[in-house]
Parts: structure tokens; sequence; C-alpha cells
């Protein structure tokens, strides 16, 4: 076999690689967005200056904070999974706070922040969910409507979650229960 | 002597032969001293660099275009043309593999290129989806996607993006203080490749650009994968890692002249003259020493200093198998700047038995002294300006920090300043007068 061959062969296994991996990542995605369940998430109120990213809005999602019986085990940095529930009115709690994947529950990975020990609670984030991508021109205007509407005493964006096992993606961010796209059109009018 | 310089001496024969100072024979004798030198073969570095540029530009345009009207367009429309600006990469590089594999400008240009859009690729679908988080995992499966692009096209500049890729990596992770001495391993990859090319030629541009880029990425790697537990650790690890530079230059690359074809040689022995230099102030020898060995570090996750011992192993023993067979062949400038790690340890040791600093400052300001001194008589005795400057900045350096430890007068500070001013000037003057030949 020539050199030229050869380097054709190698190159092409290379060029699957490369393509598998952002294919792998919608598949999986994509099964997510069609077999998870929905959930919705309550936004925390953010700092105005630190959510302007440019491209995406900030999102800091509720319940920033997990009951739990042993807060002094826990440490800063390590990795959980919350364990997702309903409340009455719809909206995203965490039952309970895990060490190792769950099975057969909805469950979202987290990070511990802190653990507080005489509350009982730990302190987490949530690292996988924290973007909504725009593009430049709208960005800005969401990000000014996502804080408008999370300040402490107008409380009205949410995001719909997607989870399917472990697995969670975004599906949308809303104001005044309308997609951010929508409301932007709208607002823009006025 | 070099092939350049064997080269313009061939020109000259012929005309050495015809104003009778050479006869034809001595000058066929040279010839037959020397060896055959392969014609100068310019490689058209505009031509490479200028492909390069395009490919990048080009990659910015398509993600531009992309981006435009990006919102308009529903999911999978996006995911699927999240993958348009790596097919078309490809595709160019196929095409490359086919008819232009000859050309290093359209090797370098294409396997940038597709090593650019892996990354759009990823990224694009990464906005697709909202997902966002892992970053070091992002780098590093970009980089390793990116890593056969320089085996497969020979190229140097996917061997420079990796490099940079997984010290990038590297840096996130010791920020997130997580584990990353894989550095090195994920760094040996690139071994196989560098002995090839300078198999055909050491002292080429890709060697000598990949050589570069491995000292300044190994400096950042030797700091930010050490686990720190035992506190001073880098002053052996960084005394060892530049004087095995300096030496492996001095060893596998003596034969070419010049400042940018012997990477190690030189950025080797800068970063000895600029850590002997900072280690002759007290403060890098503050609560360093087995007495302040961290162990809470230690608790968790004891295995993750072995990677330090291996570190802080390895790399001086090196050095110093290096430094005896220097000290065999006897070169003093080795020998001077390969001592560099002996003295750091001596230093070290006499900080964390006494607790006291002086004594390991000055052991460098001793060093530094013979070192500039050594530089100095050296570069002139040999007629070789640059080396005289650096001995001279060298002292110069030590006696400004040293003065400036004192409290002394602004006058006499400026006049210490105007001293070393006209000493410098002097010594270049000299110099200069002498190359010319004139008294």
């Amino acid at each position: 076999m020539s050199n030229r061959n050869l380097m054709l062969i190698v190159f092409s296994v290379a060029v699957a690689a490369q393509l598998a991996v952002p294919a792998w990542m919608i598949a999986g995605r994509e099964r997510t967005m069609r077999e998870g369940k929905t959930f919705k998430f309550r936004t925390r109120p953010v700092d105005p200056v630190d959510a302007f990213r440019g491209r995406y809005v900030w999102l800091s999602l509720e319940p920033g904070s997990v009951k739990v019986q042993d807060a002094d085990k826990w440490m800063a940095n390590q990795k959980a999974y919350a364990v997702l529930g309903t409340d009455s009115n719809g909206f995203a709690v965490v039952n309970r706070l895990d060490r190792a994947m769950p099975a057969g529950e909805p469950a979202v990975k987290v990070r511990v922040r802190w653990p507080n020990i005489q509350q009982k609670e730990v302190r987490v984030d949530w690292p996988g969910l924290d973007r909504y991508y725009m593009t430049e021109k709208k960005a800005p205007a969401a990000e000014r409507a996502y804080w408008q509407h999370n300040v402490r005493t107008n409380r009205t964006c949410h995001v719909t979650v997607r989870v399917s096992g472990n697995d969670a993606v975004i599906e949308n961010l809303f104001i005044e229960e309308k997609p951010v796209s929508d409301w932007l059109k709208e607002n823009a009018a006025r | 002597m070099n092939k350049k310089a064997i080269r313009s001496l061939y020109d000259e024969l012929p005309g050495l032969v015809a104003r009778g100072i050479l006869t034809p024979d001595a000058a066929e004798r040279l010839r037959a001293h020397y060896g055959p030198v392969e014609p100068a073969r310019p490689v058209k570095l505009a031509v490479i660099i200028f492909g390069v540029l395009g490919s990048l530009l080009i990659g910015a345009g398509i993600i531009l275009i992309l981006a435009h009207n990006w919102e308009d367009l529903s999911r999978p429309a996006r995911a699927i043309l999240s993958f348009l600006p790596l097919l078309l990469a490809q595709g160019l590089a196929v095409w490359t593999l086919l008819k232009m594999r000859d050309s290093i400008a359209w090797r370098e240009g294409a396997s940038t290129l597709v090593f650019l859009m892996i990354g759009a690729s990823i990224s694009l679908v990464a906005q697709t989806y909202n997902i966002s988080g892992d970053l070091p995992g992002f780098i590093l499966t970009w980089s390793l996607l990116g890593l056969p692009l320089v085996y497969i096209f020979n190229a140097v500049v996917p061997a420079l993006l990796y490099l940079w890729g997984i010290t990038e990596w590297a840096c996130h992770l010791r920020y997130e203080d997580s584990f990353n001495a894989g550095y090195w391993l994920l760094a040996a990859l690139l071994l196989p490749q560098l002995a090839l090319w300078m198999k055909a030629g050491r002292y080429r541009t890709r060697p000598t650009l990949l050589l570069w880029a491995i000292c300044v990425s190994t400096t950042v790697a030797a700091g930010v994968t050490i686990e720190r537990v035992l506190p001073g650790l880098w002053i052996i690890l960084y005394s060892a890692l530049f004087a095995l530079m300096f030496l492996a230059g001095e060893f596998w690359f003596s034969e070419s002249g010049g400042f940018w074809p012997r990477p190690l040689r030189h950025f080797g022995a800068g970063g000895v003259l600029v850590l002997s230099f900072l280690l002759t102030f007290e403060w890098p020898w503050h609560s360093i020493g087995w007495r302040h060995w961290q162990w809470e570090r230690l608790h968790d996750t004891a295995w993750r200093a072995i990677p330090d011992a291996a570190l802080g192993a390895l790399i001086p023993l090196a050095a110093i198998i290096l430094l005896v067979t220097t000290v065999r062949r006897k070169a003093p400038l080795g020998l001077l700047f390969g001592l560099a790690p002996i003295i750091a340890t001596v230093g070290y040791c006499l900080s964390s038995l006494s607790e006291s600093y002086a004594p390991a400052a000055g052991l460098f300001d001793l060093y530094l002294l013979v070192i500039g001194l050594w530089l100095i008589v050296a570069g002139i005795r040999v007629n070789k300006q640059g080396q005289m400057n650096v001995g001279l900045l060298a002292v110069m350096a030590l006696i400004i920090a040293r003065f400036f430890d004192n409290d002394l007068s602004f006058l006499l500070r400026g006049l210490i300043f105007i001293a070393l001013g006209i000493a410098l000037l002097m010594a270049n003057i000299f110099m200069l007068r002498r190359k010319r030949g004139e008294p």
C-alpha cells in the first residue's frame, strides 16, 4: 500500500472520530428532548452586572440549597445528583441529594458549593444548566429582561428543562409565561 | 561549522582561486573536507503564513455566516449546520492529501483549518443545546481529536495548537484543584513526530518551532502540575528543568550558531538566569522544606503526590546525568548552568534546616555573579557580543537589586545607574572595535 493511501485511511479514521463527537452530543440531547420529563425551574435573583455575558443569558436556577441530614459529610466542589420532584405549583424541587447516580429517577448533576452544618443544608450550583444562548443582538436585551423580571419583588422568570435519567437539557427560557424570543418581539414594539 | 557558513565558503572559493589566493587543488581539498551541502532551498515562509492565515479567515467567515439568522433556524437544522464548517475543512484536507501533498503551505493550512473547525463544530452544538460547564473537558477532547493531524499532514501548526490545548487544560484543572499530571503523557504524544523532524534536520523550521513551544509549555506545566505538598519543591524542579534544557541544547544542538535555531539552549539559559535572579531575594526561601509539609493536602489524595515525587526526582536526575557528561567533555559553560539544580538543592536544605534565608539567597548572589562574570570574560575572549551583554545584564541586575535592598539616597542610586550604563556602552564599543580590527 502506498504511503498516500495509508495516510488517507488514517485520516478517514480521524475524520470519523471528529464527526462522531458532535454527532454523539446531538444524539444524546435529542433523545433527552424527546423522551425526557419536563421540569419547570424557578430562577434566582442575579446580580445584574454579573449577568451580562454577551452571547448568552447567565441563569441561576432554584433551589440553591438542599436540606440534608448529614451536612457535615459534604465537601465543597463535590459532585452530587439532585433527585427531582415537583411542588404543588408545578415547579421543580430537589427531593434529596445522592452521591451516586440514582437508578430509575430523574436526577441532575450538581456541584456542592459549601455545606451549612448549622442549617443542615448544602448549597448547590447547577453547572450544566447555567447558560441560555442567543445571538449577539438579542442576548443583551434578553439579559436585561431576565434580571428585571428576576428581582425579589417581581419574579416571573422560569426555565424549562428536559430530564431523562441524569441527562438534562434546557428547553426554553420564559419571561411572564412567554418564551423569551416571543417576549422580546412583543416588548420591542412597545 | 554550520551548513550556512559552509555554503557561503563554497560560494567564495571560485573567486579565491581566480585571485590566486588558493590553488585549485586546495579549493578541492576544502570541498572534500567539508563534504557536499544541499543547495539552499528557500522555504516560502510567506506562502505558508498566508496559507495558514487564509484558512483562519475562511473558518471565521463560515462561523459568522452561520451565526447570522441562526435563531430563525429550527433546532435540528442548526444541529446539522454545525457540521458544515468541519465537513468543508475535512474536504479541503482530503483534496490536499490527494493533490497537494508536497506543498507545505497546503498541508499546514488545511490541517490548521480542520483543527480549528473541530472546536467550532463542538461549540456550535453546545450553543444549540445550551450545554455549558466542562471547559477543560471540551479543550481536551478538541486537542485529542486534532492530534492525528500532526502525523497525517506532517504539520507543525496543529502540533502547536495541540500543545496550547493540553497546557490550557492543565491550567484549568489546576484552577479547579483537580489532578492534571496527565499533561506529561499527553505532551509525550508529540515526541515521535519531533524525533522524525529532528532526524530530517534538527535546525529546520518545524522542529525549531515545536521545541520553542515545548520549552514554554513545559515551563508552565511544571508549575501547575505539581501538587504543592512539599512547599518550595518548585525551586528544585525549575532549576533542574532549565538546566536540563540548557544541557540538552548544548549536547544535541552544538553545531549551529544563532539564537533561534537553538531553543533548548537559549530558553534554558534564560530560565536559569531569571530563576537565579529571583532566588537572590529572600522571599522564595520563606517557609519551605519538610517542616512545612502540607499533610492536609495529602490526607484524601495521597496518590496525587506521586507525580510530584516523580517529577522532582526524574528531572533533576536527567539534568545531573547530562551534567556529568558535560564535565567529561570539559565544557565550562555547561558546567556553570548545569550546576543550578545542585546549588538550588543546597540552598533548599540550608533554608529548611536553619529557617534562615540569607545563606540561600547569598549562595545565589554568588552563583549569578560567577555566571555573569564568566559570560562577560568568555564573551570577550571568543568575540561574542551577545554573550558578553547577557553577562553584563546579569551582573547589573544583581548590583541594582542588592543596592535597592539597602536604603540608599537617590543621588547614589543615580550615580550607580550612570556608572553601569557607561560600563555597558564602553564594553560594546570595545567589542565592536575589536571585531573591526581597530586598536
